[in-house]
């Protein structure tokens, strides 16, 4: 609910924040959810390489690390706004 | 083809020469830093750098957990194998939640309330004294513990770089060995007749080397951060962090493709150890399981709220030049930490095929696997290559130590000298004041590792997961909670603390316990804590695993629970107060 007077600064501050804690929660269970199912207690003649990596490690780590950096980069670029910090 | 290596070059004049000029270069930037500040206010320039931090400066200097990256974690990967990935995986959401978090609010924050260190923002914006100065009492005792242990990595270092020295360990854990003659041999000295020359080996039982190394350390990283202030820290911050990517690029071009590809790489050390060193929990010889989901969970905690949470890192975001900066770093931050952290765990994996021997001499994989990979450049290149390579950490040493001492310095001269003792001391009385404090923290960090104590590395931990813990609810709260009030930030802050070093200390109880077993005190410590769970990585200092998770969520609950309670059962804030930080100011007339 917004409230008469604030600072301008503070809704969208809030809302990056929100979105900011939003993605890291996404990724915490999706990286950890997925390397626990997939890397631990797996029979070890199952393991298979992509592009030289563990398949666990690739699409647990490496592919999210890639999709987090592009949406870092949306973030940063398209959805975080500019404010006055009062200099 | 897979190369079985058995010699590996030693260091030679390379690697000192690029110590050298990586400390020629930190003195040349701690003066054109000088230039930079003199022109406005002292404690602003000094201590903020006239909060102008640009992009770069900002990106790879406010959450890069610099000195640790090319020494520990390398040694981590190369002894438990991919699952370290997991372990550093939270760092894809660190320069997200790094700055947009609190990053915007906090550098308002800190103009609104002209703050120079976060204990001054806490104080002026709860408009209490006693929450500026737990908070900088607080954040002097844990930023301690890790400058010291800094201070004996740098002195570590510039030993083990010593032409001919033969190890290259870059973990300040490594036990530094003692000096030929530190121990009496020969004839025996009667114990009546002790020497001036004995009673100097006890009190310096360490190599000569390590002192030349601490005093040379000590006196350039104290000198350019005097000379330069916050500046001269950051901007050696950038150099090195510019250096360590250069390194690890280097590094991971070459030794992949010498261990025959990724996929052999990792085939390779399956076949050296176990099929455990390509899953979870980790390979170990020890019977110990390194990540377990529970601790796999923790750790995306522990990175992500130490990053925006630590005291070091909420100075820099305040330092920010504007918000364009905030977002640009945040983009910058992501690349940067997907050219660093993916690229060392290959390396390192490829180290376990080209240095199958390294067993508990895991820390010098990086310094071993550099002179390695240089070693058939033309004209000896190889050598001052990997002396650059090597040079990286050292920096990162320099520029962590040169934050921590301007920190602490800034808490003893804004929070304790211009708060309390002389709130009226004119701008030539601070600059007195920040120099005596500065050579004083140098002074004390040199004598607290004249003997340095082991396990100093799980001090630093500690501290640093200990300073997420104990800051994140005020923060947040004093951010973006109207509610919040003085009582909820000190019991937040004492609650996250208090939590977190309880539960720690079980930890040291239950492996003192496991050591001493016979003892009846043991017997009682086991009995009611039970026995050591063989999660998570030895050591002394391990911490008491509640549910199988790290200390730092339960710290981080007891902060968020302590602070929301602490601030419903106390009266509300006045409203001018919250006027003055969350509403908009009417025009000056």
């Amino acid at each position: 609910m917004a409230v008469p007077n604030e600072h301008p600064l503070l809704a969208p501050a809030r809302r990056e924040a929100v979105a900011a804690l939003l993605i890291w929660f996404l990724t915490t269970v999706y990286c950890v959810g997925y390397c626990c199912l997939y890397g631990y207690g797996r029979d070890p003649k199952t393991l298979t390489f992509v592009l030289g990596f563990p398949d666990w490690i690739f699409w647990g780590i490496v592919v999210p690390w890639g999709v987090c950096t592009v949406i870092s980069g949306l973030f940063a670029f398209c959805f975080m706004k500019d404010a006055d910090l009062e200099n | 083809m897979l190369l079985a290596v058995t010699a590996v070059p030693t260091p030679g004049y390379g690697v000192l020469a690029a110590l050298l000029i990586f400390i020629a270069a930190s003195v040349w930037l701690g003066t054109l830093a000088q230039k930079a500040m003199e022109k406005q206010d002292f404690m602003q320039g000094f201590f903020l750098g006239n909060r102008g931090l640009g992009a770069w400066t900002l990106a790879l200097t406010a959450t890069v957990q610099s000195g640790g990256t090319f020494m520990g974690f390398p040694s981590l990967v190369y002894s438990f194998g991919w699952i370290v990935a997991v372990w550093i995986g939270s760092y894809m959401v660190v320069p997200l939640t790094g700055f947009a978090v609190v990053g915007k609010r906090l550098a308002q924050l800190s103009r609104q309330t002209n703050a120079v260190t976060v204990p001054d923002l806490l104080r002026v914006r709860f408009d209490d004294s006693r929450v500026g100065l737990l908070a900088s009492i607080l954040i002097m005792l844990f930023l301690s513990f890790t400058m010291f242990a800094q201070f004996k990595a740098g002195a570590t270092i510039m030993q083990h770089a010593w032409p001919g020295s033969g190890i290259l360990a870059l973990s300040e854990d490594y036990d530094t060995p003692v000096a030929k003659d530190a121990t009496a041999t020969g004839e025996s000295i009667e114990s009546a007749n002790r020497t001036w020359k004995q009673a100097l080996r006890e009190l310096l039982p360490l190599s000569p080397k390590y002192y030349i190394g601490l005093i040379v350390f000590s006196i350039t990283v104290v000198g350019y951060t005097l000379i330069g202030g916050f500046l001269a820290s950051v901007w050696t911050d950038l150099f090195q962090s510019v250096m360590m990517v250069i390194g690890v690029m280097l590094l991971v071009c070459l030794a992949v493709p010498m261990a025959g590809g990724m996929e052999q790489a990792s085939r390779a050390a399956i076949a050296a150890t176990s099929a455990d060193i390509a899953m979870g929990p980790g390979y170990s010889t020890a019977g110990r399981e390194f990540l377990t989901p529970g601790l796999a969970l923790s750790m995306f905690f522990v990175w992500v709220f130490a990053g925006f949470a630590s005291p070091a890192s909420m100075v820099r975001v305040m330092a920010a030049q504007n918000t364009e900066v905030m977002r640009k770093s945040i983009f910058l931050l992501s690349a940067y930490n997907c050219l660093i952290y993916i690229p060392l765990v290959m390396t390192c994996i490829a180290a376990r095929s080209l240095l199958p021997d390294l067993g508990k001499r895991s820390d010098e994989v990086i310094p071993q696997l550099s002179l390695l990979v240089t070693r058939d450049f033309p004209y000896h290149t190889g050598e001052f290559v990997s002396g650059l390579i090597l040079a990286a950490p050292f920096g990162a040493i320099m520029a962590s130590v040169s934050c921590f001492v301007l920190v602490i310095a800034s808490g003893l001269v804004e929070d304790i000298y211009a708060k309390l003792i002389n709130p009226k001391a004119t701008e030539a009385q601070l600059r007195r004041a920040t120099t005596v404090s500065m050579v004083a923290v140098g002074l004390i960090a040199v004598l607290a590792n004249l003997n340095p104590p082991q396990y100093l590395q799980a001090l630093v931990v500690l501290s640093g997961s200990a300073g997420a813990a104990t800051f994140i609810a005020p923060v947040i709260m004093a951010c973006y909670w109207r509610r919040a009030t003085a009582t909820g930030a000190l019991t937040g802050m004492l609650g996250g603390f208090l939590v977190y070093f309880a539960i720690y200390s079980c930890g040291w109880a239950q492996n003192w316990a496991t050591a001493h077993r016979s003892a009846e005190l043991a017997k009682t410590i086991i009995e009611f804590l039970g026995e050591d769970p063989m999660i998570g990585a030895a050591g002394l200092f391990r911490p008491y695993y509640i549910l199988g998770v790290d200390p730092i969520i339960w710290g981080l609950l007891a902060s968020i629970f302590g602070g929301i309670v602490g601030s419903l059962v106390s009266p509300p804030p006045a409203p001018e107060l919250v006027k003055r930080f969350f509403d908009i100011r009417p025009a000056s007339a």
